[in-house]
């Protein structure tokens, strides 16, 4: 094969896919054509790189160039400029906000530069439809070192390299499945766990799209340690990519020996299926996720006993998330202790976080563990949107806790979030500015959890339906005395009576937000004012006088008629006619508008 | 055969005994509401929950799904679980405040508010008319459908049942839907028909302290009664 | 696909290496030649060709080709970069085939500039 001089990467994870990255990349293939460049440059599909909002993206190697928004009109210019006369294209490159220079180079770039990749070491660098991309990287050499050693040695080296569960609760992995292995009953199960269904969270499908032979690997690996011969991957069905790359990756391994009887030659057997869920949050408990693969409700059960002892169809049955699997072949191909070398004493290695929110660069960032919350919202993150003032940070998915900005400093590791009432979660972290009301917040987030519940807990199906009644009045200016402390009792009621994980954390958003933000409680229940202007029901528009000079602009802003006032003359808003939709205070250029 | 520790009793029972079987084997009073000893096991109430481990590392679970296993520290009646079973049945009464067994749980457990709107619900999820039906019925004509606060009790797609034999099975077991509070108070969902007590030794021992039920004999005696007062008017 | 053996997966892991090395950004030399519109009018393209076709000839994995736009010497095209690692740039220019095949085999391939094709030492930069 003609060596080629340039590979074009095209992300293709689902963030740039929405946003046309098949379109793009078919565009580049007609223009490479139509200069008869084809044999010299790849088009590469790849996996999603996490700078999902600047999508679509694409990256030129070796130069390393990056072009980020591009657009189908873009890409003829694009071609000949970079690929026939070699001249990049400064104005598709990303320039950092507040600066006006772009920067050409991805591994310049803050949101990238200050990266560890061990999950992600992958993605956008191979096309995930492609087993020969990821065997060039060291794929399966994990699995190949694991077959020359015992189960129990493996087993002792997911022990020494510290690696705990990335599905949130941190339980650690070497121990998890040394149990599962010490159980005498036969047939031994393993799950992935890929129901990943926090609002705003991604890495379990960036993962699966981008690199899913690592964590088809993973298993296989955790096969031989545990003794299994079948493994269930959970995806949920709205990630239809997802799905179909890990069934893609699946029927690859079985074609090359590497699933199926006698992988690689040994004497390993191990099959491997994907069950799509119907998107239950609470499918995401694993004991739920095990009677939903079972074709029962999804609906937990009481532990003990574990998994591991009687899982699925009352056999042992080992189930982790993706993120775990993922770091597998890497904790076994570099040693144990190349792992413990990364993060802090109790959290060893890398996380995931996608981060959301008020900030200027959002996407998937994969982090050593005890990193600071500061670094990641202001160094990779880019600070907050608009340069707004920063008001908390919402970690670990919709049960976990809002943190305010005393906490910024602290390191991210398991036991530090849980001493402050939150949580690692599945890693979201979600930033919210000064123009976030944090009732709101904690409204907002018991409306999804209430929505998700599975029900069967009177506690938390009760429990949060009435906090949810509460912060609603709350929000609308009907809260009265002695609402926080009731809100308080229920959340603990939530938190202590329930059964599994989702009750458990249930009550995190509201307690968090009362300990850390009260006087926002305070302001809504005893003087009606929501001190972030956010509550309709708490915030009334008026025009101040000594600013206003009557251009008129609001008046053809407002939806519904509520402003008069003469031209170059004092406007004014009409209460009864307001719907408090915010228009005018967007268009007036002079600060006019007061909400309070 | 496991050992545990059941409110500083020791107790030895044989495997495969819940915590609420064991609990009850000694005599300590512990609420139920789901449960029914003819049915398996649901742990939805959350009335029969206990204190297991030893604080702060303690743990609350129900005692009606949790296995008797070797070496358990239990406390069926601490602060904690007393003042958690109380908010669990004010939010009862507040769905269901017709419900004369809901009412009753409230005056022995001396829940003498509700803060919550009434709800005036016909249903409190405890699933006892599902497990009747499917296993002593042997019908499985109902079942629960959707989840969180949307989840109902029905026949499949809410259409007839062509298994339902119209036993009534389902509605005798119904702690909802078969007693009506006759209260004077009904109305309000407090309906204080019958005795509101508080144990006073939780305040010293941080566990109740006998097992009368419901406790009323130190509050007869006399000692504790003017700071109950105290208390009740604070 | 037959069933792999675990030999099986270091040739094809060793063979996928040449394909993706280049997205790796490291390499043992690395080859630029000048395709602005006087470069190319002048015959870079066929320089070009030259060089993937001796890169392939010789089964190099490690040695990067690119192009970048015109140098702004536009008489002396075609012009090349080649910049062997640790050390120096090197541009060459006024190139044809035999010329092209002296520096690929001395410099190229063994790390040893040819100073009299060379303009100087030394790269423009990027833009």
């Amino acid at each position: 094969m003609k060596p080629k001089r340039t590979h074009i990467l095209v992300c293709t994870g689902t963030g740039c896919v929405s946003a046309g990255a098949f379109d793009i990349m078919e565009a580049l293939k007609t223009e490479i054509k139509k200069h008869e460049l084809q044999d010299e440059i790849a088009v590469v599909p790849t996996g999603c790189n996490g700078f999902c909002e600047n999508g679509p993206l694409v990256l030129f190697e070796p130069e390393g160039i990056f072009y980020r928004r591009l657009k189908v009109q873009d890409i003829p210019f694009l071609v000949e400029e970079h690929c026939l006369k070699g001249r990049p294209v400064p104005s598709l490159m990303y320039t950092p906000p507040k600066e006006k220079s772009p920067i050409p180079a991805m591994k310049d770039i803050e949101f990238f530069k200050h990266q560890k990749l061990v999950v992600l070491r992958n993605r956008g660098r191979i096309d995930p439809e492609r087993i020969e991309d990821y065997i060039a990287f060291d794929g399966y050499m994990g699995l190949a070192k694991a077959l020359e050693m015992s189960p129990e040695e493996i087993i002792e080296e997911v022990k020494v390299s510290g690696l705990r569960g990335r599905g949130g609760a941190g339980f650690p992995t070497g121990t998890k499945w040394q149990v599962c292995r010490d159980q005498p009953s036969t047939p031994k199960y393993l799950v992935c766990n890929a129901d990943e269904g926090d609002p705003g969270a991604f890495m379990d499908r960036s993962v699966l799209e981008a690199d899913p032979h690592a964590i088809i690997e993973g298993m296989i690996i955790g096969a031989r340690a545990i003794g299994a011969e079948q493994g269930f991957i959970y995806v949920r069905t709205e990630y239809p990519l997802a799905v179909q790359r890990i069934k893609k990756a699946i029927q690859q391994a079985e074609e090359n020996g590497l699933l199926g009887e006698g992988i690689l030659g040994s004497d390993l057997k191990f099959t491997l299926s994907v069950v799509q869920g119907a998107g239950a949050f609470v499918c995401g408990e694993e004991s739920a996720l095990m009677q939903s693969i079972m074709g029962k409700v999804g609906r937990p059960k009481q532990r003990p006993p574990f998994p591991a002892q009687k899982g699925l169809w009352g056999k042992p049955t080992n189930i982790n998330n993706v993120e775990t699997w993922a770091n597998i072949p890497q904790i076994i191909l570099n040693g144990g202790e190349w792992l413990a070398g990364l993060g802090t004493e109790n959290s060893k290695g890398t996380k995931i976080f996608s981060l959301v929110g008020k900030v200027n660069n959002t996407g998937l960032v994969e982090v050593p563990m005890g990193i600071k919350i500061r670094e990641i919202v202001y160094g990779i993150g880019g600070g907050i949107l608009g340069g707004r003032k920063f008001k908390a940070v919402q970690t670990g998915g919709p049960s976990g806790g809002c943190l305010p900005e005393s906490m910024l400093d602290m390191p991210i590791d398991y036991e530090s979030l849980k001493s402050v009432g939150s949580m690692m979660g599945s890693g979201g972290l979600i930033v919210m500015d000064d123009k976030t009301c944090m009732v709101d917040v904690a409204r907002y987030f018991t409306d999804f959890l209430a929505h998700e519940s599975c029900g069967k807990c009177f506690t938390c199906r009760k429990g949060l339906e009435r906090m949810l009644e509460i912060l609603t009045n709350i929000c609308d200016g009907k809260g009265k005395e002695g609402d926080v402390e009731l809100l308080e009792e229920l959340a603990i009621m939530v938190k202590e009576a329930s059964m599994c994980a989702l009750g458990q954390t249930a009550g995190n958003p509201v307690l968090s937000t009362i300990r850390y933000f009260r006087d926002e409680y305070d302001a809504h229940i005893r003087e009606r004012r929501c001190p972030a202007g956010f509550c309709k029901a708490l915030i009334t528009y008026s025009i101040l006088e000594d600013k206003c000079v009557g251009c008129g602009a609001c008046a053809r802003a407002c939806p519904v008629d509520a402003i008069s006032g003469e031209k170059k003359q004092v406007h004014k808003i009409d209460a009864d006619k307001c719907i408090k939709c915010g228009a005018c205070a967007e268009v007036c250029k002079f600060d006019a508008i007061d909400k309070s | 055969m496991p050992k545990l520790t059941i409110d500083g009793i020791e107790v030895e029972v044989e495997k495969g005994t819940t915590l609420l079987e064991a609990i009850r084997f000694l005599g300590i009073h512990v609420p139920t509401l789901c449960h029914n000893d003819g049915l398996t096991p649901l742990g939805a109430c959350r009335l029969c929950i206990v204190e297991i481990g030893k604080p702060p590392r303690s743990k609350i679970v129900t005692s009606c799904t949790y296995p008797a296993e070797d070496g358990l520290y239990v406390r069926a009646n601490s602060e904690k679980v007393i003042k958690l079973r109380k908010l669990i049945i004010e939010l009862m009464m507040a769905t269901v405040p017709s419900s004369k067994t809901i009412q009753d749980l409230a005056s022995k457990f001396g829940v003498t508010q509700c803060r919550f709107e009434p709800e005036h619900e016909e249903c409190i999820h405890c699933g006892l008319c599902v497990r009747m039906c499917e296993e002593q019925m042997m019908a499985g004509a109902i079942g629960f459908a959707q989840r969180g606060k949307d989840m109902v009790i029905t026949t499949p797609f809410d259409k007839t049942s062509d298994i339902c034999r119209q036993c009534g099975a389902c509605m005798y077991i119904c702690p909802c839907c078969e007693l009506r509070c006759q209260g004077p108070n009904a109305e309000t969902t407090v309906c204080n028909g019958c005795l509101n007590l508080e144990p006073p030794c939780l305040d010293t021992y941080d566990d109740k302290m006998c097992f009368l039920d419901p406790c009323a004999a130190c509050e007869l005696a006399g000692p504790f009664r003017s700071d109950m007062k105290k208390k009740d008017e604070a | 696909m037959a069933k792999l053996k675990i030999q099986d997966l270091k040739r094809i892991r060793d063979e996928s290496r040449r394909t993706v090395l280049l997205r790796e950004g490291t390499a043992k030399a690395k080859v630029t030649v000048h395709m602005g519109t006087c470069g190319i009018a002048a015959g870079a393209r066929e320089i070009m060709d030259q060089i993937l076709r001796l890169v392939e000839k010789h089964n190099l994995q490690d040695v990067m080709v690119t192009s970048s736009g015109c140098a702004g010497m536009c008489s002396h095209e075609p012009m090349m970069t080649v910049e062997y690692r640790y050390t120096a740039p090197v541009k060459y220019i006024d190139l044809n085939e035999e010329k092209v095949a002296k520096i690929f085999e001395k410099h190229i391939l063994n790390g040893e500039p040819v100073p009299e094709y060379a303009l100087g030492v030394g790269s423009e930069s990027m833009y």
